[in-house]
C-alpha cells in the first residue's frame, strides 16, 4: 500500500472549500484527519466573512455522517420506502419518461453556483420546456421585486453595516439569519467594538416584535405588533419627508420613529436602513428612506449585490397552479422541501401528486422526497465539486475532502446525465470536476487579469478557495418606484398576534436533523430541541414579573406552562410550551419556524411544532411571517421537561416608580410575599455582582470609574491572601489567557458549536438538557438589563476560566484536575472518580459531569437506560463517530470535563514550532471558539507575550474586567464591560 | 460498702434491682425467640435495605444520571444524607467518651445503644461517599498507598480526603470503644449459654474471666479510648464542615461552620438516641434502666445544642448582612426566601423552635413529647443539611446557571435503604448483644440504684428514697442476700 503524499497520520490537512446550503454561504477550510473531514474553519482569505463562521457552517460537517442521509438511488414506494436501483437503471427509467417536449420544473432554493446554472441551461437545451423554480423558505422575494421596480436590478443590495453610524432594521435579523449574517456580523462589530479613549459606536435601532438575535444586540428596540411593520416603515418614510399617509401605529413607536428620522437626516450617507419585510411596497419605501438618508451608493450599494437570496415566492405558487392544472410532466426537486416549508404546503402536496414524474435529488430525507417517485441522492458538499457566487464578482470553490461515503451522485451530474450533455464526460475519473474546471476556463478565467495561464489561476483559486474577479460597476442613487400606501400591510385589530422568526439554529427546517444545532441553545431564548412560544412579561411595578396569562410562574424550577394555540377558530388546538420572553410587546407572542418536521432523520423528527401552516401570503403572493388569526389559551398543562438551559434571565433590569425615578426591579423582585406565603416568581436577585458590567455610552466615564473602583477593591482584598508571593510561578514560559470582547459578541453561538465539534462534546438530547445535563464546554450566558419592559441584552461567552488559584483543583481528592506550568487548568479523565466537588466549587459553573453514558465509552456495555429513547446515544454510532477529533479523548460516564483552552491545539502549535526550531509565535495557536467567531470577539494568547494580540487588546483598556475578581480565583479570562448606545430619549 | 445518696439526684436504676435482676433483664433478650413486633420490624427494615441496595445497583449500573442532580447542583440528597447520618453518629461517642471523662453516671444506661447507633449511623453515612461518585469502581484512588500509577498520590489539600481520614478514624475508634465495652458483657452471655452459642460468645469475649487484672486493663483501655475519642467528637464534624467551609461558594464559605456543625451533630445524635431509646426501653422492658431521668438529661442536651444551632443560624444571617458581600447576602436571602424557602422554614421550626419546648420540665419528662420532638429534630437536621447543600448550590454566583432540583425515586430509595440498613443492624444488635451495658450498670447500682437507698430497700419502695435527708448513709452490706 502506498501512503498518499498529502496524508501524514496524526497531522491534519486543510482544504479550502465553501459551505453552501440554499442561499446560506460560508467560505471554509475543512480540517481532515487521515482522510476524514472533522472540523470546519473559516477561510480568512474571504473578503466577505474574513474567516468568520456561523453555527450552521460549523455544524455542517456532522451532516456528512448523518446516519439517515439518502444512501442509494432508487424508486420510492407509497410509504416512502426506497427500492434500490442502480444509477444506470435509474437513468434509464428517468430518461425513458422524459422527451424533448416534456414540461419539466426544477424546484430549488437559491442556487449560488454559476456552474450549476450552466447545468440548468444545458438541461433546458435538451428539454426546452424546462423551467427552474427558485424560492426560499424564508423569503426575500419582496426585496428582489422592490429593487427591480426601484432600480431595475433584481438583486439584494450589498449592505455595509461597518460604514453606518445609524443602523435601522425593520425586523431584519442580519446578525443571526438574514441573508448573509456572517458577513454582516463582521462588519457590524466594527462599529460596536469600543475604544474607551475615543468612545464612538454605531447606534442600532431595531423595530420588531419577537426578539431576534439582532434585536437583542440593538441599542433600542422599538416594539410593534407584526402587522404594524408596514405602518412603521411608512411612518419613518413619512417622517423623513416622504409623501405618504402612514397607517396608525402605536404612539410610542410613532414617537420613536420620528426621532429616528431626525437622526437619519442628521447623518446623511452614514446610516443604513434594512428590512426583512416581505411586502414589496414596504421594501420600496425602505429604498426611498435609504435614498433620502443618502445611503444609496454609500452603505447600500449594488455593484457587489448579493445573490444569496434569489427566490421569488410567486414562482413556486405558479408551479402549484401549473401542477394542479396538470400542465407539468415532471418535477425535479433539487435542494428544497416545499412539501414542508410553504405556507400552503398542503396545496403543494395535493398538486404535486398530479405530476407523472417526480424526482428528488435530495441529500437527506424530507417531506418532499417522500412524495417523489425516484430518489437520485446527491453528495454532501464535503464530497462535492462546485462553486458559488455569493455576491457579484465574489467567487468561491467547493472541493471534495473525502470520497463519497455512499453510492450517491452529485445533483448536477444527474442533471447532466439526463440532459445527455456532450460536455459531460461521464466516464472521466472525476466527471463533474472536469465540467466545473472547463466552465471556469470558459467563463471566469477570462474575467480576470492576474493569471496568464488557466492552470495557475485554477490552482491558486482552488488553493485559496475564494476569488474576487470584480464586477461591473452598478450603482443607483435614486429609487424610481412610486409609493402607494395602499399596498402595505395594514395594522390589525386582533387581540393577539404571533410573529414567526427564523431559527438561528435550524433555519427554516433545512438544518433540523442536526443534533449539534438542536442541542445548541437558541441564543435569545436559551431553549433547545424545539420551538416554544415566547409571551410578554411585565414588571408589575412593585415586586413581581408577571408573564402573560401567568405563564412562567414556575420557571425557577424549570417547569414551563403549556398553552393551546388555535388558528382562525379551528377546532384543533396545538399544545405548545410557552415561556416569558423579555422584550416581547404586549398583545403579541412569537416562536420559531423550522421545527415540527414529520419526515426527517431521527434527530429532527417531531421536534417542536411546525408553524408554516400559520403563515399566509399578501396580495402579491409573498409569504408573510406573522399571523393575526390566532388564539392563545390559558395554561392547560405543565411541561416538566422544558429543555431550557437558563432559568433566570435578568441582571440589573430597572423600572420606574410613580415619580419616574428609576429603581432596580431585580432587587425589588427579590422577595415577594403574597397572602403570607413566600412566592418568589422566577426573577429577582441582588445585582451588584461583578459578573457583567453594563453601561450606556453617555455614562462611560462613570462606568470606567466604577469598574476601576470595584477592581481596586477586589485586588485589595486579594492582596490579603494567606499565601502571597506565588506570582513568579507563571512568569516564565507561556501563560495562556483569553480576552472576550462582549461588545463584539453578538451571541450567534458559532463558538458553541465549534467547541462541540473540536472537543467531541456529546449531544445529550432534550430530556437530558431539561434536567440541566447539557455538556457544552462553552456556553453563552444571556442577561437582560436596563428597562424591564424593553431591556438591552448582554451576551457573555462562559468557558473554563483557567483560574491560577483554581477552586476546583484543591478540592479534588485525587488530584484529577490540576494546574499546568502554563496556567492551564487540566483534567485527567482517567484519574477522575467523579465526586463532582470541583463542579460545586466552580464559581462559573463551567464544569460538566458525564451523568450517563453519553458516548458509549463506558466500561459497562449496554447500560443506557432509554437515553433519548434511542438504542444508542446521539453520535455514538459508527458513522457519526467518524466526526470525532482524534486528538481529544472521548469521555466516559462518571467523569468531569470542561474547556481545556483547546490544549490539543496548543500542543500541536508547540510541536510544530519545535520541529521548525523556532519559538511559538503569537497567534500560532488559536482556540476553536476564536477561529469560529465572525466578529473577532475572542482572542486567545500568551499573557506573558507582551507584544501579542492578547496583551494588545488588554493593555490600558479600562473596560476590561475579570468576572468575580473578588473571590481571588485569578481567572485567566478577561471580559469587557458591555456598552450600549441606547437613545434614552426614545424611552421617555 | 455504703453510698451517699443526695436527695437531689434521682436514682438512675429503679425497680429495686439486684445484680442478678440486672443480668436477667439485660441478657435475656439475646436468649429468647424474638417477638412478633421485632420480626415485623426486622422484615420491614430488611425490605427497605433490599430496595436501597437495588437503587444503589441501579445507580452504579446506569450512572449518577439516574439521580436528578445537575450541572449546577452536584450534590443533593446523597451528601445531605451523608452529613445527616454522620451527625446522628455523634451522640454515641459523646456519651461514651466525654460523659465518661466527666463522670456522668447516667450515661451507663444509654451508652451501649448510643454507641451501636453511632457505628451503624457511620456505616450508613460512609456508604454515600462511596456510591455518590461517578465511577464507584475506582474509589480506591482515594486511599494514599504506594501504587504503580506513578506512584500517584492523593491530593492532601482536599477536604474530601480529610473527611475520609476523619470518618475512618472515628469509625475505628468508635468501634473499638464499643467492642471493648461489650467484652465483659459477652462473657456474661457466654456464662449463661451452652453449646455452639457458648463457643461463639467465648470467642467474642476474648476468653474474659473477670479477673481483677482483666477489669483493671479493661478500665484503663476504656479511659485511653475515651481520651482518644473525645477530640474525635469535635473533629469529625469539624472536618465534615470543611467540605463546605473551605470552598468558595457563598453560604458554604463560612468560618462558623465547625462549631455549628458539631453542635448540630450532637443535637441530632441525641435526638436519634432518644427516638431509639424510647422504643427500645418499651419493647425490651428496660424502663428501670433507661429512666425518665435519662430522657430528661438528654432533652437538656438537645435544648442546649438546639439553641446553639439557632444562634449559629442567626449569626450567619447577621454576618451575611454585616459583610456587605452581595453574594453572601443573596445566598441567605435565597435560603430563607428563595424557591427552597420551605426547607429553611422547616429547618428553623424543627431545630430552633421545637427544642424550646424543653424549657418546660413537664415536656422534658414526657415520653410522648420527647418522642415526637426527637423525630421533629431529626427532620429539622435533615432540612438543615439540605438547605446548606442543595439550596446553596442551586443559586450561587452566576444567575445564568441557577437551577432547581428534586430527587428521583432512586435517590429517595437509597435514603430509605440506609434507614433500612440502620434498623436492620440495630435490630440485629438487640438480638446478639445486651443493649444496656450490663457491667457498667452494675457498677453504678450501689451508688445510684434505688434499692440500696433507705431502710425499706428490700420492700421495693424506691419512691421513698427521696424521703431521706441529705447525707443519709445506707449500709448495703446489711443485706447479705443480695444476689449477683
Amino acid at each position: 500500500m502506498t501512503k498518499p503524499d498529502e496524508i501524514v497520520p496524526g497531522v491534519a490537512t486543510y482544504y479550502a472549500s465553501s459551505f453552501v446550503k440554499g442561499g446560506d454561504y460560508c467560505p471554509v477550510l475543512v480540517k481532515t484527519r487521515e482522510g476524514r473531514p472533522i472540523k470546519i474553519e473559516g477561510n480568512v482569505l474571504s473578503p466577505l466573512t474574513k474567516g468568520g463562521t456561523s453555527a450552521r457552517a460549523q455544524a455542517s460537517v456532522l451532516e456528512l455522517y448523518d446516519v439517515n442521509r439518502n444512501k442509494m438511488s432508487g424508486a420510492i414506494g407509497e410509504n416512502g420506502a426506497i427500492t434500490g436501483m442502480s444509477w444506470a437503471d435509474l437513468d434509464k427509467a428517468v430518461m425513458g419518461k422524459l422527451n424533448s417536449g416534456s414540461k419539466i420544473r426544477i424546484v430549488t432554493n437559491t442556487v449560488l453556483s454559476p456552474t450549476t446554472k450552466k447545468v440548468f441551461a444545458e438541461f433546458q437545451a435538451k428539454y426546452p420546456n424546462t423551467k427552474v423554480v427558485t424560492y426560499d423558505p424564508i423569503s426575500s422575494s419582496a426585496i428582489l421585486e422592490a429593487n427591480e421596480k426601484s432600480f431595475g436590478d433584481r438583486i439584494i443590495p450589498d449592505y455595509h453595516f461597518d460604514k453606518a453610524d445609524t443602523i435601522v432594521s425593520f425586523g431584519a435579523d442580519f446578525l443571526g439569519t438574514w441573508i448573509s449574517p456572517i458577513e454582516y456580523a463582521a462588519a457590524y462589530a466594527k462599529g460596536r467594538k469600543i475604544n474607551a479613549k475615543r468612545p464612538k459606536m454605531s447606534r442600532h435601532f431595531q423595530i420588531e416584535t419577537g426578539m431576534t438575535l439582532t434585536g437583542s444586540n440593538a441599542d433600542n428596540r422599538v416594539l410593534i405588533k407584526p402587522s404594524e411593520m408596514g405602518a412603521a416603515i411608512a411612518t419613518l418614510y413619512s417622517a423623513m419627508g416622504g409623501s405618504v399617509s402612514a397607517p396608525k401605529l402605536n404612539a410610542k413607536a410613532t414617537k420613536a420613529l420620528n426621532k429616528i428620522a431626525s437622526q437619519l437626516r442628521g447623518s446623511r450617507g452614514n446610516s443604513i436602513v434594512v428590512s426583512s419585510s416581505n411586502n414589496v411596497m414596504e421594501q420600496i419605501m425602505v429604498n426611498k428612506i435609504n435614498e433620502m438618508a443618502g445611503n444609496l451608493g454609500k452603505t447600500v450599494t449594488f455593484t457587489h449585490g448579493s445573490l444569496q437570496r434569489q427566490g421569488i415566492d410567486g414562482e413556486i405558487q405558479n408551479l402549484i397552479t401549473d401542477m394542479q392544472g396538470g400542465s407539468v410532466d415532471a418535477v425535479i426537486v433539487m435542494d428544497a422541501n416545499p412539501a414542508y416549508d410553504l405556507y400552503n404546503s398542503n396545496k403543494f402536496i395535493t398538486a404535486f401528486a398530479k405530476v407523472p414524474l417526480k424526482i428528488s435529488l435530495s441529500y437527506d430525507v424530507n417531506e418532499t422526497m417522500a412524495l417523489c417517485d425516484y430518489i437520485a441522492p446527491t453528495h454532501h458538499y464535503l464530497e462535492s465539486w462546485g462553486d458559488a457566487e455569493p455576491k457579484r464578482g465574489h467567487y468561491s470553490i467547493i472541493q471534495p475532502t473525502i470520497q463519497p461515503l455512499f453510492p450517491t451522485r452529485q445533483a448536477e451530474a444527474s442533471l447532466l446525465t439526463w440532459a445527455a450533455s456532450g460536455n459531460y464526460k461521464a466516464d472521466a475519473e472525476q466527471p463533474y470536476y472536469e465540467y466545473l474546471r472547463n466552465n471556469w476556463n470558459n467563463s471566469m478565467f477570462g474575467s480576470q487579469s492576474n493569471y496568464a495561464s488557466f492552470r495557475s489561476f485554477w490552482d491558486e483559486t482552488l488553493h485559496d478557495g475564494v476569488a474576487n474577479l470584480g464586477a461591473a460597476a452598478r450603482e443607483y442613487t435614486s429609487c424610481a418606484a412610486s409609493v402607494n400606501a395602499g399596498q402595505i400591510t395594514q395594522p390589525s385589530n386582533a387581540e393577539i398576534e404571533i410573529d414567526f422568526l427564523e431559527s438561528v439554529n435550524i433555519g427554516a427546517g433545512q438544518y433540523a436533523n442536526n443534533p449539534w444545532l438542536l442541542e445548541m441553545p437558541d441564543p435569545v431564548t436559551r431553549t433547545t430541541w424545539g420551538n416554544y412560544l415566547g409571551v410578554p412579561v411585565k414588571f408589575d411595578g412593585k415586586n413581581t414579573f408577571v408573564g402573560f396569562k401567568g405563564i412562567g410562574a414556575n420557571m425557577v424550577k424549570g417547569y414551563a406552562d403549556v398553552v393551546n394555540l388555535t388558528q382562525g377558530g379551528a377546532e384543533d388546538a396545538t399544545p405548545i410550551t410557552a415561556f416569558p420572553q423579555f422584550g416581547q410587546p404586549e398583545g403579541t407572542v412569537a416562536t420559531s419556524l423550522g421545527f415540527g418536521r414529520k419526515t426527517c432523520g431521527d434527530a429532527g423528527r417531531n421536534i417542536g411544532t411546525n408553524m408554516f401552516p400559520y403563515l399566509s401570503a399578501d396580495q402579491n403572493g409573498n409569504t408573510q411571517y406573522f399571523a393575526t388569526n390566532v388564539e392563545v389559551s390559558d395554561i392547560v398543562d405543565i411541561n416538566y421537561d422544558f429543555p431550557c438551559v437558563q432559568y433566570h434571565h435578568t441582571l440589573g433590569v430597572t423600572a420606574k416608580d410613580a415619580e419616574g425615578k428609576e429603581y432596580n426591579a431585580d432587587e425589588a423582585a427579590l422577595v415577594d410575599f403574597s397572602y403570607g406565603v413566600v412566592d418568589q416568581g422566577y426573577q429577582g436577585s441582588l445585582t451588584n455582582r461583578s459578573v457583567i458590567y453594563t453601561t450606556n455610552l453617555n455614562d462611560l466615564p462613570a462606568e470606567i470609574a466604577h469598574i476601576e473602583e470595584k477592581r481596586a477593591e477586589a485586588q485589595h482584598l486579594n492582596s490579603k491572601t494567606l499565601y502571597p508571593g506565588h506570582e513568579y510561578l507563571y512568569e516564565n514560559g507561556h501563560h495562556w489567557g483569553m480576552y472576550v470582547d462582549m461588545n463584539a459578541c453578538t451571541g450567534c453561538s458559532a463558538c458553541t458549536v465549534a467547541c462541540m465539534a473540536e472537543n467531541n462534546v456529546p449531544v445529550v438530547g432534550a430530556k437530558e438538557v431539561s434536567r440541566h445535563h447539557e455538556m457544552t464546554w462553552l456556553r453563552i450566558d444571556r442577561y437582560f438589563y436596563g428597562d424591564a419592559d424593553n431591556p438591552n441584552t448582554a451576551y457573555q461567552p462562559m468557558m473554563c476560566q483557567h483560574c491560577d488559584n483554581a477552586p476546583c483543583e484543591n478540592v479534588c481528592p485525587v488530584a484529577a484536575t490540576n494546574h499546568s506550568s502554563e496556567g492551564l487548568n487540566q483534567m485527567a479523565y482517567n484519574r477522575c472518580v467523579g465526586t463532582r466537588y470541583c463542579a460545586n466549587n466552580c464559581p462559573y459553573k463551567v464544569r460538566r459531569f458525564n451523568w450517563l453514558d453519553y458516548t458509549t465509552a463506558d466500561i459497562f456495555p449496554a447500560n443506557q437506560i432509554d437515553l433519548n429513547e434511542e438504542s444508542v446515544p446521539y453520535g455514538a454510532d459508527n458513522l457519526t463517530r467518524m466526526v470525532l477529533n482524534p486528538d481529544v479523548t472521548v469521555r466516559s460516564r462518571g467523569v468531569i470535563e470542561k474547556c481545556s483552552f483547546c490544549v490539543q491545539r496548543i500542543q500541536e502549535g508547540k510541536l510544530t514550532a519545535k520541529r521548525e526550531q523556532r519559538k511559538l509565535r503569537d497567534q500560532d495557536v488559536k482556540t476553536a471558539c476564536q477561529t469560529a467567531c465572525p466578529t473577532g470577539a475572542i482572542v486567545f494568547g500568551d499573557l506573558n507575550n507582551k507584544k501579542g494580540e492578547l496583551n494588545k487588546a488588554l493593555d490600558h483598556n479600562p473596560l476590561v474586567y475579570i468576572a468575580l475578581e473578588e473571590i481571588n480565583v485569578q481567572s485567566s479570562v478577561r471580559y469587557t464591560a458591555v456598552v450600549n448606545n441606547r437613545d434614552e430619549s426614545l424611552d421617555a | 460498702m455504703s453510698a451517699i445518696v443526695s436527695p437531689v439526684r434521682k436514682p438512675l436504676i429503679t425497680g429495686s434491682k439486684s445484680y442478678h435482676d440486672i443480668t436477667e433483664d439485660l441478657i435475656s433478650p439475646t436468649e429468647k425467640t424474638p417477638n412478633a413486633l421485632w420480626v415485623i420490624t426486622f422484615l420491614m427494615s430488611i425490605s427497605l435495605l433490599g430496595f436501597g441496595l437495588f437503587c444503589i445497583a441501579w445507580t452504579i449500573w446506569n450512572g449518577i444520571g439516574t439521580w436528578n442532580l445537575n450541572r449546577t447542583i452536584g450534590w443533593g440528597w446523597d451528601i445531605t444524607n451523608f452529613v445527616w447520618w454522620i451527625g446522628i453518629g455523634h451522640a454515641g461517642t459523646l456519651i461514651s467518651a466525654i460523659l465518661l471523662l466527666f463522670r456522668q453516671k447516667w450515661r451507663t444506661g444509654v451508652n451501649r445503644a448510643a454507641e451501636a447507633m453511632t457505628i451503624f449511623a457511620v456505616i450508613c453515612a460512609a456508604l454515600f461517599p462511596g456510591i455518590h461518585v461517578g465511577r464507584a469502581w475506582v474509589v480506591f484512588y482515594f486511599f494514599p498507598y504506594p501504587n504503580t500509577r506513578g506512584p500517584l498520590w492523593v491530593n492532601f489539600n482536599s477536604p474530601l480526603l480529610w473527611d475520609l481520614f476523619a470518618i475512618s478514624t472515628y469509625f475505628t475508634v468508635s468501634l473499638l470503644f464499643w467492642y471493648t465495652g461489650l467484652v465483659p458483657d459477652f462473657a456474661t452471655v457466654r456464662d449463661r449459654a451452652t453449646g455452639f452459642r457458648k463457643s461463639i460468645y467465648n470467642f467474642l469475649s476474648f476468653g474474659w474471666t473477670g479477673s481483677a487484672k482483666h477489669w483493671q486493663r479493661w478500665e484503663s483501655l476504656s479511659l485511653v479510648l475515651a481520651g482518644l475519642a473525645t477530640p474525635l467528637v469535635l473533629s469529625v464534624h469539624t472536618i465534615v464542615s470543611f467540605d463546605f467551609a473551605t470552598s468558595v461558594i457563598p453560604g458554604w464559605h463560612t468560618t462558623i461552620f465547625p462549631p455549628y456543625f458539631v453542635a448540630g451533630a450532637i443535637f441530632s445524635g441525641f435526638a436519634m438516641v432518644l427516638t431509639l431509646m424510647i422504643i427500645t426501653r418499651k419493647v425490651l422492658s428496660l424502663e428501670d434502666y433507661i429512666t425518665i431521668e435519662h430522657v430528661e438529661s438528654m432533652n437538656k442536651v438537645i435544648l442546649v445544642t438546639g439553641t446553639m444551632v439557632g444562634v449559629a443560624y442567626l449569626t450567619e444571617l447577621f454576618i451575611a448582612w454585616y459583610s456587605g458581600y452581595v453574594y453572601e447576602q443573596f445566598a441567605f436571602f435565597n435560603r430563607a426566601l428563595g424557591p427552597y424557602w420551605w426547607s429553611y422554614f422547616g429547618m428553623m421550626f424543627c431545630n430552633v423552635l421545637s427544642p424550646q419546648f424543653f424549657w418546660s420540665k413537664k415536656i422534658r419528662r414526657s415520653l410522648t413529647w420527647t418522642f415526637f420532638l426527637s423525630i421533629v429534630v431529626n427532620i429539622g437536621m435533615w432540612f438543615e443539611r439540605f438547605v446548606i447543600i442543595a439550596t446553596t448550590l442551586a443559586r450561587d454566583y452566576l444567575p445564568s446557571s441557577w437551577s432547581y432540583y428534586t430527587p428521583t425515586w432512586v435517590e429517595i430509595g437509597i435514603y430509605l435503604g440506609t434507614i433500612g440498613l440502620f434498623f436492620t443492624l440495630y435490630l440485629g444488635f438487640t438480638r446478639v448483644a445486651p443493649v444496656v451495658a450490663v457491667a457498667e450498670v452494675k457498677s453504678i447500682l450501689k451508688s445510684s440504684g434505688d434499692q440500696y437507698v433507705g431502710p425499706n430497700a428490700h420492700k421495693h419502695v424506691s419512691h421513698d428514697a427521696n424521703k431521706h435527708g441529705a447525707g443519709t448513709t445506707v449500709d448495703i452490706d446489711e443485706n447479705p442476700e443480695t444476689k449477683i
